[in-house]
């Protein structure tokens, strides 16, 4: 569903350039809930970027869902996001102003649905979160956890072809992060495919698949040493 | 589009939105007021005097010798006026419209002295007179020679005939048309009567702020004495060569008198409105920095909400917000906060109105000043939001991911 | 912990110059357009003779028509007729009287070429000088004995004196005016008081007169009022006529000191009136009025409507102003939200924080003071342009000490009332709750 080849992403300033990424490929089907670690500098959040289309490769291809997205306008781009990508993010990044409704309803506004369709979404959505009771609490009024699932509510309600969570359990305590990563599992066997990037080894073993990034490739070394790396 | 959301927001933050609400309110009170008085102003100083303002000036004769044959020395100043090149005509008069100094009687319609009279400003004048101001004579005749006469200062004698201006025959006679005014008779001095000849359009008094500053009377009177005030209009284009001229030779006619006083009348209008043309300068003056002001205000705080929020722009932008959206969000969400200043504003605007009525007895403003300053503001809000609205959709939807 | 704070102040505006810059200007422009007016008013309205304006009062009869009041809602005549200015002036109940009016002369210089000029008189008795303590640059007024002998002299003002006589000292010269030689008692020096409040019906804001000579020689000569004359009943013909008739024409003015006094007069003039309408005259009733100077200026509304119009205005200029500046200290606030939670944390007080802002806005403020009286001056000045035909501008967009200090005063207060609602904010940020994004 998702095929990335040959991917380079070259950061350059005036004295500098970086290779964020280089000659990275990778593919997840349908239904799969892969996971992508890596020490931090090794490129994972640049690939997080470039999957979500939120920022341009250098070279290389990438097809979504069949469809080629180079050469897509910036309004092509946030289309795609909008229907076929859900974020979940470090620190949730819920607006502080909207309750958990308007919160979940952003991106349904910008799918153009009528109000009813909306409704009926996002009511389903707190339901599979389990926070059906609090459409009308503000994100200050909600714990961590809590936080965390009106954002992964907010990333399911416009059905998307998979998740992108970026450290989804970074700035929780064990027991949120528990139950947040038991609610990812429970979607994936719903038949939502997951990308999960985390530096946490033993979240990524919650994945059906591992990819391991390392200074913006990815790396096809022995599992023990590279968890060692990790480690260390 | 997105109304519910953005209002449920800014009801929940409400601090820096109110400040804006309160100065839109503000400025729209000062906006409409101020306009109002422009209005009201310029509309008062539109008014034609009813004379011919471009070429007539004036000038005053003072003799000191009181010995002088007053008389001669008038009739010969404007058989010299009138024969110098460039002159159309002159005659002698009390004033001239616009004047601030001016001669005033009650006219009743009644030789009754107990009746209320009704105001009217004086014009003593001869045959020339008409030609001279240039007003138009719209029924009725103007005077001929043998019936203007000398009266000296003492005299309280009346002429039997007065050419009067449209708006005193219908103040005196409401009821009856212009023509049918001609002829009657009405009293002077509660018991003189003055026989109406002749009707003119317009023919202001001195005193602009005068409620009857629209009825005159022309009587065919030349009060002989040390003082003497010729009313001059020149030919078309020679009005300001000749008056230096005109100065000079009255003041070489003879040595026991001195000329002073000389004005155009566009002077005397400007000078009879100054306070109302300065009035408006000061207050368009006023309205436009305050825009600016509020603008600037507008733009400064919008500016710093998109600062603030660009993790806020960044997650929408992931979520799937075009561009456009982004920049559609930040209009509406002004627009938004404008409409409740501009609604606290149009109350505002009318409290204050009244207020001013009662306590400076100003006009009632007109009704249409309010929804055009509504839609004044909403432009001013919307352009001041368009840049830093702009900027908001130059935000990198990579923001989002990025961990501080 | 002031001088701290001072210091805080200081550093906090250099790092933010553009949005201190910002609150300086919005200050001091605000403060600068109420100011302006605030002089105008404050000179238009100010006492025009402090040390004499409670004991001067103005004297008004009503010997209107029957069938309406001279002014809505009641008001008696501003001005005196002949005969009950003269009766009252000889009367000489109050400890000084005088009956003035205003008309024109022509001045003949003797000296060869000089042309004849007119001037703006004044016929007045003789207390005229002492009651309105003139300022006299040689000699004085007359006396009693001349207003009685129809003495043909004359006091005239600096600027006649330089003209005619040379600037040198002409008490005892003839002054020739309309074919009369005038005896100089006096030269007048400069008096300007603001408004003129001996004649407010005739010109408020015009310049003092620049000629006086006693009223009964300019009655003896017929000379008419140059100012408004106005009759309910129509005069008989001829001077005497004027002089017997029912217009009012005069000014009069009575000293007295003292509730008592006052008093007294009061009851003066009622037995006056009330002799009157046994001869026939003073058909309405009894409607006497003693007003002293503040008192009358106040009834005839000196102060321009539209003053007053700008003054509200100005103010609510002022207070978009305020809202800006508040505004501006809002989004200051917020972006030190970093630096104020650091402080918390090290354990600055709730108060320490609030004070630290204070002084933070008294600087603020006194710096948009200083540009504000700038600003003033910029505002007199184009007052000045706008209006600058009117003689009496010149007085009215002069700055003194008063209203600067005003100015700067208004500026800090103003500053520190926009300051108390983000400074409260200020207050509330939780210490540390902004470290992480430092």
């Amino acid at each position: 569903m998702l095929i990335m080849k040959d991917i380079a992403k070259v950061y350059r300033t005036d004295t500098v350039e970086t290779h964020a990424l280089r000659q990275f490929s990778l593919t997840v089907g349908e239904g799969e809930f892969v996971s992508v670690t890596g020490p931090s500098g090794s490129g994972k959040t640049t690939f997080l970027n470039i999957a979500g289309l939120l920022e341009e490769y250098s070279s290389g291809t990438y097809e979504l869902d069949g469809k080629d997205v180079s050469g897509l306008n910036d309004s092509e781009r946030s289309r795609l996001r909008n229907e076929k990508i859900g974020f979940i993010f470090q620190s949730f990044n819920l607006i502080p102003e909207l309750d958990v409704f308007d919160n979940v309803d952003v991106p349904l506004r910008y799918r153009g649905f009528d109000s009813a369709e909306r409704k009926r979404r996002i009511d389903r959505v707190l339901d599979v979160v389990g926070l059906g009771s609090r459409p009308k609490h503000l994100p200050s009024q909600l714990s961590g956890g809590q936080q965390q699932r009106v954002a992964i509510a907010r990333a399911l309600a416009g059905e998307p072809r998979f998740l992108l969570a970026d450290e989804p359990t970074g700035n929780l305590d064990s027991n949120m992060a528990e139950s947040v990563m038991d609610l990812l599992t429970e979607i994936n066997d719903q038949g939502t495919t997951i990308i999960m990037v985390t530096h946490e080894p033993s979240l990524a073993e919650r994945a059906q698949r591992n990819i391991h990034v390392r200074d913006g490739q990815v790396y096809h070394g022995d599992p023990e040493i590279r968890l060692a790396a990790q480690t260390a | 589009m997105e109304l519910g959301p953005i209002w449920r927001a800014l009801m929940r933050n409400k601090a820096s939105y109110v400040l804006i609400a309160l100065q839109i309110a503000v400025t729209m009170a000062i906006m409409v007021n101020a306009v109002g008085i422009i209005q009201e102003r310029s509309q008062q100083m539109a008014r034609p005097s009813g004379v011919d303002e471009e070429n007539i000036f004036y000038l005053s004769s003072n003799i000191f010798d009181p010995d002088a044959d007053f008389e001669a020395q008038i009739e010969a100043d404007l058989d010299a006026i009138r024969s110098f090149p460039g002159v159309h005509n002159a005659v002698m008069s009390n004033t001239v419209p616009l004047q601030g100094g001016g001669w005033s009687e009650g006219i009743t319609l009644e030789p009754d002295p107990d009746l209320d009279s009704t105001g009217v400003a004086i014009y003593f004048s001869d045959e020339h007179g008409i030609d001279t101001f240039g007003v138009n004579l719209i029924a009725g005749r103007n005077f001929s020679a043998n019936e203007v006469n000398w009266h000296d200062y003492e005299s309280d004698a009346w002429p039997p005939i007065a050419i009067v201006t449209r708006a005193m025959a219908e103040e005196l006679f409401p009821d009856l048309s212009v023509d049918q005014t001609l002829g009657k008779t009405v009293y002077i001095h509660d018991t003189k009567p003055v026989t109406i000849i002749g009707i003119t359009e317009r023919m202001q008094a001195a005193w602009n702020s005068w409620s009857g500053v629209e009825r005159s009377m022309l009587v065919p009177v030349k009060r002989g004495g040390a003082y003497a005030r010729y009313v001059i209009r020149a030919e078309p284009g020679y009005r300001d060569e000749i008056m230096p001229q005109i100065e000079e030779m009255l003041a070489s006619m003879t040595d026991n008198r001195i000329i002073r006083g000389m004005e155009t009348m566009q002077q005397t209008r400007q000078e009879s409105y100054l306070l109302d043309s300065s009035m408006v300068k000061l207050l368009l003056f006023i309205v436009t920095v305050l825009t600016a002001i509020t603008g600037l205000g507008i733009a400064g705080l919008a500016s710093f909400s998109v600062a603030r929020r660009t993790k806020q722009i960044g997650t929408r932008r992931a979520l799937g917000a075009t561009r456009p959206a982004i920049l559609r969000h930040f209009m509406l969400e002004n627009f938004v906060i404008t409409s409740v200043g501009v609604a606290g504003g149009a109350i505002l605007a009318v409290a204050i109105n009244m207020w001013m009525v009662n306590a400076f007895g100003l006009q009632r403003m007109a009704w249409y000043l309010v929804p055009v300053a509504m839609a004044a503001l909403w432009l001013v809000g919307q352009v001041a939001v368009y840049g830093p609205a702009r900027r908001a959709t130059m935000v990198s939807p990579a923001l989002a991911t990025r961990s501080v | 912990m002031f001088r701290y704070y001072l210091k805080l102040g200081l550093f906090s505006i250099r790092k933010n110059p553009v949005l201190s810059s910002l609150m300086v200007a919005a200050i001091a422009v605000g403060i600068g357009a109420f100011m302006t007016i605030i002089n105008i008013d404050y000179v238009m309205s100010g006492n025009p003779i402090p040390h004499r304006s409670d004991v001067l009062y103005h004297v008004q009869v009503d010997s209107w028509s029957p069938n309406d009041a001279y002014e809505d809602p009641d008001l008696p005549p501003e001005q005196v007729t002949y005969l009950d200015g003269v009766a009252l002036w000889s009367a000489g109940e109050a400890r000084r009287q005088v009956l003035s009016y205003k008309t024109t002369r022509v001045v003949q210089p003797q000296a060869q070429g000089e042309r004849p000029f007119s001037v703006q008189s004044r016929s007045t008795t003789a207390d005229f000088f002492a009651m309105f303590d003139t300022p006299f640059l040689f000699g004085g007024g007359w006396d009693k004995a001349a207003d009685d002998g129809e003495e043909y002299v004359v006091v005239i003002n600096k600027e006649i004196n330089e003209r005619v006589f040379g600037g040198d000292n002409p008490v005892g010269e003839s002054l020739v005016m309309n074919g009369k030689g005038y005896r100089v008692t006096g030269v007048m020096d400069t008096w300007e008081p603001m408004p003129k409040f001996y004649d407010i019906n005739n010109g408020p804001f015009e310049a003092v007169e620049e000629v006086f000579f006693p009223f009964s020689v300019s009655i003896a000569n017929e000379l008419s009022s140059s100012g408004n004359t106005s009759c309910w009943k129509a005069a008989e013909g001829g001077w005497d006529g004027r002089l017997a008739s029912e217009c009012i024409w005069l000014q009069l003015w009575v000293e007295l000191h003292g509730e008592s006094e006052r008093q007294d007069y009061l009851a003066f003039l009622d037995a006056y009136a009330e002799s009157q309408k046994a001869l026939g005259r003073f058909p309405r009733p009894l409607n006497n009025r003693l007003n002293n100077v503040m008192e009358w200026m106040d009834d005839r509304e000196v102060v321009a409507k539209d003053v007053n119009v700008l003054l509200g205005i100005a103010f609510m200029f002022l207070i978009v102003c305020l809202l800006n500046t508040i505004g501006l200290l809002l989004a200051k606030v917020a972006r030190r939200a970093g630096d104020i939670s650091l402080r918390r944390a090290l354990g600055a007080s709730r108060r320490a924080v609030f004070s630290q802002y204070i002084v933070e806005a008294g600087i603020i403020g006194l710096c948009g003071g200083l540009l504000g009286v700038g600003m003033t001056w910029l505002g007199l000045q184009g007052i000045k342009g706008l209006y600058g035909d009117l003689d009496f501008i010149a007085r009215l967009v002069t700055m003194d000490w008063p209203i600067i200090f005003a100015a700067i005063v208004l500026a800090i207060g103003a500053a520190l009332a926009a300051a108390l609602y983000p400074t409260w904010r200020a207050c509330g940020v939780h210490p540390a709750s902004q470290l992480k994004a430092l």
